[in-house]
């Protein structure tokens, strides 16, 4: 793989990482290397309640946690932001921890937002229009796919004006990754398979990109060749924290991958019938990423050699096209191979949906970075009856 | 003869090459979503000794307004977009893509965002209509 002439890139820094098996035990430590006294947790009911995770964390934070807060709800709203800042602020919070998955750390970090920035969060919407630093924040991810700990991004549901919004900066970078691999051991086989090929769909995005770069690229391959070899065994063996523990690390790295270099259509389509048809995003990534490949087949170089040979295949001898090829067989394999779909009617997404499912796609900020221009809804459409 | 960027008259010549753009009028099409203000900040090297804004009233492929504003009115539109002076030079010689731009930082949105990106051909139309201005840049 090689780089134009004209490459211009930015690679934004990422988090502190603590990995290991335990880990999270240690939070008190790393609260108190943050200047954190009064901390706040932010997670959702369910981990709250029927999970042992929030003592956890609890006693090894002691005094140093002021609160917890329990109203993360997935995509969440501008007023469930709201809502946890001002209960933080009553607290006096000076860290916040987010526990969960892609949903409480967005919410965490948006909360950072407003607890430093005053206001509420929709005053803030915007890219690199912050100009501090962030009340600290931890995050304790319980999935293995969002990678939003990597992230600068937050991403916010306005319920008045039915859209998402974005704040994105450098300051929202956590400051901490806390992953500890004994916290994603309760997590369900179809959740643990959908989140692992939501990564998987982050990594293989961002290595074809428009906006892809070398050190984007290099942790985008490396993602790939993790799950490739690590979520079959997570799935066979749910509390093996190897397994577990470098599905982790491959959703931070393709986390980190596309933090930097974006993703594409497969996202776009995937955003468009989640919407329509309220399909979990990694499921609907997985069925469709094998088909996007396909589309992307002859417009990718050399890039998808590499994923065919994570997942096993040998493209020795064979031109870009005929690689690329073999990679989207191979992932369409692996993705029934860890137990999803590849067909989107058997998640209940009706034929007559398509059209306008295409034409939401067309209109999905990802497309842009597409790895050529996707720019007629019926070349969607087209895709979508090949996946259905 | 070549207008100093930026000034009242490169934003009034600026208004009129989009209005006589019929790629602007498709491309501009569905943007319903506000004014934009473009912030230059100050330069002294090169003679701007303070920020100056301007808004680009736009809506469904027409420009309806275009204006040197004060900073506290230009914060006031619904998406504020703002650069150094070399990054909008690089901007207007078509050197720089905006969005792209500021997905890296380069230029600092105050908006949403994805409504920009959405309309992403409007934005590419914009470009290309400042590169069409007869532009002197202040360091050149």
């Amino acid at each position: 793989m090689s780089y134009d002439a004209d490459l211009s890139f930015v690679f934004a820094h990422t988090p502190k990482v603590v990995f290991g098996a335990r880990a999270a035990d240690n939070v008190g430590d790393l609260a108190s290397e943050l200047g954190g006294q009064r901390a706040v947790i932010v997670t959702d009911a369910f981990l709250a309640e029927k999970t042992d995770l929030v003592k956890r964390l609890s006693k090894s934070l002691g005094s140093r946690l002021a609160g917890v807060f329990t109203g993360v709800i997935p995509d969440p709203t501008a007023p469930a932001v709201d809502e946890g800042a001002a209960l933080a602020r009553g607290l006096d919070a000076d860290l916040l921890i987010s526990l969960g998955g892609g949903s409480a750390i967005d919410t965490a970090k948006a909360m950072a937002v407003v607890l430093t920035e005053g206001g509420k969060i929709l005053d803030h919407e915007g890219y690199h229009a912050l100009t501090r630093r962030l009340t600290p924040h931890i995050c304790v991810p319980t999935t293995a796919g969002t990678g939003s700990e990597m992230t600068l991004v937050t991403v916010i549901t306005d319920p008045e004006r039915g859209q998402k919004t974005f704040v994105g900066s450098h300051f929202l970078h956590p400051d901490v990754a806390l992953l500890d691999p004994t916290f994603t051991t309760g997590m369900p086989a179809r959740l643990t398979a959908a989140t692992g090929m939501d990564a998987m769909s982050h990594a293989v995005e961002a290595l074809v990109s428009t906006l892809r770069q070398p050190l984007s690229d290099a942790v985008a391959l490396h993602a790939i060749e993790l799950i490739a070899a690590h979520l079959p065994r997570a799935l066979e063996a749910p509390d093996d924290l190897r397994a577990r523990g470098q599905m982790l690390l491959a959703a931070s790295l393709a986390g980190t991958a596309f933090s930097n270099a974006m993703v594409s259509l497969n996202h776009a389509m995937a955003h468009s019938l989640g919407a329509l048809h309220h399909v979990h995003h990694g499921t609907l990534n997985a069925a469709l990423l094998p088909h996007t490949m396909r589309l992307f087949a002859a417009d990718v170089g050399d890039r998808f050699t590499r994923v065919a040979s994570a997942l096993g295949g040998a493209t020795r001898g064979l031109s870009d096209e005929a690689a690329a090829h073999q990679a989207a067989d191979l992932m369409q394999a692996f993705v029934h191979r860890v137990g999803l779909t590849t067909h989107l009617g058997e998640l209940g997404v009706p034929e007559a949906s398509l059209a306008q499912a295409a034409e939401m796609a067309l209109s999905d900020g990802s497309i842009i970075y597409s790895p050529r221009p996707v720019m007629e809804p019926a070349e969607i459409e087209g895709l979508l009856r090949q996946a259905l | 003869m070549a207008i100093d960027f930026p000034s009242a008259e490169w934003t009034k010549a600026y208004m009129d090459v989009l209005n006589a753009d019929p790629g602007y009028k498709v491309a501009g099409a569905p943007w319903t979503a506000g004014a934009l203000t473009f912030v230059v900040k100050a330069e002294p090297t090169v003679g701007l000794n303070e920020d100056v804004a301007f808004i680009l009233d736009v809506h469904q492929g027409v420009c309806r307004d275009a204006r040197i504003a004060s900073m506290e009115e230009g914060a006031k539109q619904p998406f504020v977009i703002t650069g150094s002076y070399a990054q909008w030079k690089s901007v207007i010689r078509k050197e720089l893509d905006p969005v792209k731009a500021m997905m890296q930082g380069k230029l600092k949105l105050k908006g949403n965002l994805p409504m920009i990106v959405r309309n992403v051909k409007a934005a590419q139309s914009l470009v290309e209509n400042a590169s069409k201005v007869d532009t002197r840049f202040l360091d050149e």
